[in-house]
């Protein structure tokens, strides 16, 4: 086949053998940080008895770091059930690539920085810069989290899931963790900012490991193995959104 | 350099998944063939991996059409020559 090897390329643009500083990370930890403890005892109080959340699945989290969390994403409140449900000592590992339209607004910064480790990326123009980073995320041990449809659904319906993660997985060797929130988008849709009283189930599935999709790089197309972990993950958060939402 | 045009509308073919005859040389392959933008991406790893052109990833946001490729394949060849 013509595009064998093809990966070669691909690890070129996403600079995958460049060294990592070990204080690279260091840019994205706030001050605002000393406030998350108290920040997340409000959380688990909203979670408990306003949102009624239930989590299911943490036994599917890899023990060893790095790995890639990958949730559906319906709500600005789907980062930080997630952050909730994995608990503070993963949470603090934890990177979250936030888009700058959401990242540049005051609130929403100061909010996010409180609440999570944020890289502020513009998921249009700056694709590349955004895996880059999340590359060195992964190199340094941590767990990122990436949203595979790139983007927030408006409907609350899946949208289709980009590439973008599969070939993060694959090229970096990270397990893949599918996540399904559900009851987020009832809560606060986009566009609200105040929460309505709901029922949110976070589900985290088994995680997706990459030796399989790595031996088929010396063979197939690189932008047809990334699809098809892609296509993996998809799935597997539709077979949690099935039992989710018959709950 | 049109056997080269050749291997680039084969090549291209392959990647996008489509009949080659089918593929209009200014067809905006993007909104015409629904090729999204990491197989855009693809497509310079071929010509990477093909002709041994190291495309930089800013010269994805020039290519729209089969045109476009052949025209950035041969400015990466005289480019590698010179």
């Amino acid at each position: 086949m013509m595009s064998q090897g093809t990966s070669v390329y691909w690890r070129k643009l996403i600079r995958i053998d460049d060294p990592v500083q070990e204080n690279y990370l260091k840019e994205f930890k706030s001050p605002l940080e000393i406030f998350r403890p108290f920040f997340y005892f409000i959380i688990n109080l909203i979670c408990k008895f306003y949102l009624n959340i239930r989590v299911f699945g943490l036994e599917n989290i890899p023990k060893d770091l790095p790995y890639i969390i990958a949730p559906n994403h319906v709500s600005a409140l789907d980062q930080t059930m997630v952050s909730y449900a994995i608990g503070s000592k993963r949470r603090n590992q934890m990177y979250t690539l936030a888009v700058k339209h959401f990242y540049d607004r005051f609130f929403p910064r100061i909010f996010m920085k409180i609440a999570a480790n944020v890289m502020r990326i513009d998921s249009e123009k700056d694709f590349f810069p955004a895996i880059r980073a999340a590359v060195k995320v992964i190199k340094l041990g941590k767990m990122i989290y990436i949203n595979p449809e790139g983007t927030r659904s408006e409907t609350g319906e899946l949208l289709p899931f980009r590439a973008g993660v599969g070939m993060l997985a694959v090229e970096t060797g990270a397990p893949i963790v599918p996540v399904h929130i559900h009851g987020t988008y009832q809560s606060m849709p986009p566009g609200k900012i105040f929460p309505k009283p709901s029922n949110v189930t976070v589900s985290f599935g088994e995680p997706i490991y990459m030796d399989g999709y790595i031996k088929r790089k010396q063979n197939e197309m690189a932008y047809d193995i990334y699809k098809s972990v892609t296509d993996e993950l998809l799935k597997r958060i539709l077979s949690l959104k099935v039992r989710n939402e018959n709950l | 350099m049109a056997e080269i045009e050749q291997e680039i509308r084969s090549m291209v073919a392959k990647i996008i998944k489509r009949d080659e005859k089918s593929i209009e040389p200014g067809a905006n392959i993007f909104t015409e063939y629904g090729v999204d933008s990491l197989l855009g991406v693809e497509i310079l790893a071929g010509l990477d991996k093909k002709y041994g052109l190291d495309v930089p990833e800013q010269k994805l946001r020039e290519i729209k059409t089969l045109n476009d490729i052949v025209r950035i394949t041969k400015e990466q060849m005289s480019k590698k020559a010179g």
